[in-house]
């Protein structure tokens, strides 16, 4: 299904879109940022209500849409009502949005959101890192206990390049500096898990980098076609081993575990949404994950059908189609 | 490139929603457009030092990417269909102004003083005589701006909203081009029916000029 | 605001912005080669098409309609099939300036021609000029205002609209909006639009006192 935000058209929209003439006199008012905005955080644990409903936002990229859906099945199942926003764009975007109001839920994954939080993060065990992100969040948001399908940043180079140039592992990459070209989206390139960190662990540098995006036809596209030397893919991807392209290993341990666990705003953290998004984490396996991507990227399948499916089948919604 | 028609038949739902999302969002920003050129055109209409100021500012504004003045508003009004609105209504303002101004130039000078002469009120012969002779290059703006406005939406697919632009998102991702070819299709069509309804619109409000050209 | 507009200073005046690959003179380059090919190539599709409608005064109906609908194609759909259909490639960006800019371009040129005085079309003819003589020595002299005005419109809408190229993963500099959305860094992002704005407004200049340049030589006569 394409991606569809179901907010309702009626009086909110027009009501927003008075704002919006409203906001314009306001932009040269404006210093602060939407995290100025964060005043309704409820302080604190507890407290919340997802009785409003939630509204699930998702980052760039299909598989993000699918744990997205996910959850809204979950929810759904547990008389949440949800609303799923695709495609709002990166985690940099995602998170003032999160503390703004736009939306409660996020599907994120462990270390990367540790390292957005805290790039000096030194824990890379899923126990230390899911601490380590409670320390490290801002008020008004928290983390629910981690999943067990985990998607984490892979850097890959095709087969002919790992032989030409006696690839197997990041610290490799070192040796031919100012030579290779990687493609990666945009914000990997300042991201610790990224361009930064691979320079200051391995001291890795590249000859460009080339932004392009998430995992997806840019930068596959890119690898293939020979434009970009290594490419920053994720391990759900099933585009990698189709293509039999050799993931550089990580020997030390610079990519952080990347369990999927959901980023939730304080004013919507009760205890129902607690426990069906545990309930799910725990029944959602790296495989699942992965079978899902691919019917939602290879054989075209809609993640919110592909996500209620699953649902249905593995005990999380009652079958209610069939 | 093949259309896959039995997915166009299975989102027949999704399509009409995000057709009607789509139209909302522009529509709403010609509306706003609108409501902030018309004072501004009327200012720049009387006072002359102001004119070349104000239809200057509207063609620099032109000139920023779309795509910049959404995540420019990003801070202000966050990922919500106001700042997908705020940003489209500001690329109205250039042809909704400048038709304005030139709808109310072109009034005859003699109009104005027999409306005057009459002893109609300023304001009275602004809203009954200079709007309504002025209404055709008025009109002409706003069928622009509209089409402009449809074609436009799309863009704010980049920040998660974008009505039938989140089919080009969607289609892009997956390398599947039906979403997309739909998108552009729905599009298209949409701006050719919004343009013929205001052209019935146009119609409907200048009696008078439909008796000129049957006479 | 303030704060944004005192880091975009310091943003423009770093020299480290200004090297390389990803600095701000690379990135001008790519963005003016991108626009002004486009512009090009339109124009060399658009002004015939417009001067032969305007001189036959035959399809003006198809012609000025294809051009309405030419102004509703959503650009960032057009972009996403032509990368489709054509892989990572610069096909995308330029199909899609080049139908963004055609329309601009017919309708004025056709709106130039359009406006000639009949008479004056037929006094030429009377003094024995053929067809292409017309055309050439009297109706596109007096056209040329509306037919520099459509291109000067097409050129700032490409300007603007160039920055898709960033999307499909080349330059231009929308490099920078698209990497400040992604990276949320709204100097970056208003670096960049700044600097498309200039682009734009510069050409605007340009083009206009090329206009004017090519109107020296002609008693003015048109009022």
């Amino acid at each position: 299904m394409p991606p569809i935000s179901r907010r309702p058209l009626n009086r909110r929209t027009l009501l927003g879109g008075l704002f919006a003439a409203a906001s314009v006199p306001a932009l040269s008012a404006c210093s602060g940022g939407i995290t100025s905005l964060n005043g309704d955080g409820g302080g604190g644990s507890g407290g919340g209500s997802s009785k409003g409903g939630v509204t699930i936002g998702t980052a760039n990229f299909t598989e993000n849409q699918v744990l997205g859906y996910l959850y809204a099945a979950a929810l759904d199942a547990a008389g949440v009502k949800t609303t799923v926003r695709p495609n709002l764009g990166t985690r940099e975007i995602l998170i003032p949005a999160l503390r703004g109001g736009d939306v409660d839920l996020l599907p994120e994954y462990q270390g990367a959101l540790l390292h957005y939080l805290d790039p000096k993060a030194k824990a890379t065990e899923e126990g230390e890192m899911q601490n380590a992100l409670a320390v490290a969040l801002p008020r008004g948001l928290q983390i629910l206990p981690y999943g067990e399908a985990e998607d984490s940043d892979a850097f890959v180079v095709t087969r002919e390049t790992a032989d030409e140039y006696g690839l197997t592992s990041l610290a490799d990459l070192a040796r031919h500096n100012g030579k290779l070209v990687i493609g990666a989206a945009p914000e990997v390139k300042k991201r610790t898990v990224g361009a930064v960190g691979l320079k200051d662990v391995y001291g890795v540098e590249f000859k460009e980098f080339k932004s392009l995006d998430s995992s997806g036809p840019l930068v596959k596209g890119a690898l293939k076609k020979g434009d970009v030397d290594v490419a920053n893919l994720f391990t759900t991807d099933t585009d990698i081993a189709a293509n039999d392209w050799v993931v550089l290993t990580d020997p030390k341990n610079l990519i952080p575990g990347q369990h999927v666990v959901p980023l939730v705003a304080d004013r919507k953290a009760d205890s129902t949404v607690r426990k069906a998004l545990a309930r799910l984490g725990a029944a959602l396996t790296t495989e699942h994950l992965t079978e899902l991507n691919r019917l939602v990227d290879k054989e075209r399948k809609d993640p919110e059908d592909v996500a209620n499916d699953w649902a249905a089948k593995h005990g999380i919604t009652k079958n209610e189609k069939d | 490139m093949s259309v896959d028609w039995s997915w166009i038949a299975d989102h027949t739902d999704d399509l009409t929603t995000l057709t009607v999302n789509h139209l909302q969002a522009a529509l709403s920003a010609v509306f706003f457009g609108l409501l902030i050129s018309l004072p501004l055109a009327v200012l720049a209409h009387r006072v002359r030092p102001l004119r070349g100021l104000l239809l200057g500012l509207s063609n620099i504004l032109f000139t920023i990417p779309s795509i910049a003045v959404f995540v420019l508003l990003l801070p202000v009004s966050g990922l919500t269909r106001t700042t997908t609105v705020t940003g489209l209504t500001i690329y109205t303002l250039v042809v909704l102004l400048r038709n304005t101004v030139e709808g109310l130039d072109s009034v005859p000078q003699k109009t104005k003083e027999a409306a005057k002469a009459m002893g109609t009120k300023p304001l009275r012969a602004l809203l009954t005589v200079e709007l309504p002779l002025a209404l055709p290059v008025i009109m002409a703006g706003v069928r622009i701006a509209t089409v402009m406005s449809i074609s436009l939406v799309s863009v704010a697919t980049y920040i998660g909203d974008g009505g039938l632009g989140q089919l080009f998102t969607d289609g892009f991702q997956r390398d599947f081009p039906t979403p997309v070819i739909a998108g552009v299709v729905l599009t298209l069509l949409l701006a050719l029916v919004a343009d013929a309804l205001l052209v019935a619109v146009q119609y409907v409000l200048t009696p008078w000029n439909r008796r000129r050209r049957e006479a | 605001m303030f704060e944004l507009f005192k880091d975009l200073g310091a943003w423009l005046v770093d020299g480290d912005q200004w090297a390389g690959q990803d600095g701000i003179g690379h990135r001008l380059t790519e963005h003016l080669q991108y626009s002004l090919l486009a512009t090009l190539v339109a124009a060399v599709i658009a002004l015939p098409i417009g001067l032969l409608i305007g001189h036959t005064g035959r399809g003006a109906f198809v012609a000025i309609n294809l051009a309405s609908f030419g102004r509703a194609l959503p650009t960032v759909g057009l972009v996403v099939l032509v990368f489709l259909a054509s892989g990572l490639s610069m096909w995308p960006v330029y199909v899609a300036l080049v139908a963004l800019a055609v329309p601009a371009i017919v309708t004025n040129t056709y709106a130039g021609m359009s406006a000639v005085d009949p008479e004056v079309r037929d006094a030429a003819r009377g003094q024995g000029m053929r067809g292409h003589q017309v055309l050439f020595q009297v109706e596109l002299p007096l056209a040329l205002p509306l037919v520099m005005t459509g291109l000067r419109l097409a050129l700032i809408q490409v300007v603007a609209t160039a920055t898709i190229a960033a999307y499909v993963s080349f330059g231009g500099l929308g490099r920078y909006v698209f990497d400040g959305l992604a990276q949320r860094d709204l100097v970056q992002v208003l670096g960049g639009a700044v600097l498309v704005a200039l682009v734009a407004v510069v050409l605007d200049l340009a083009l206009s006192g090329l206009q004017r340049a090519l109107f020296r030589h002609r008693p003015a006569k048109s009022a």
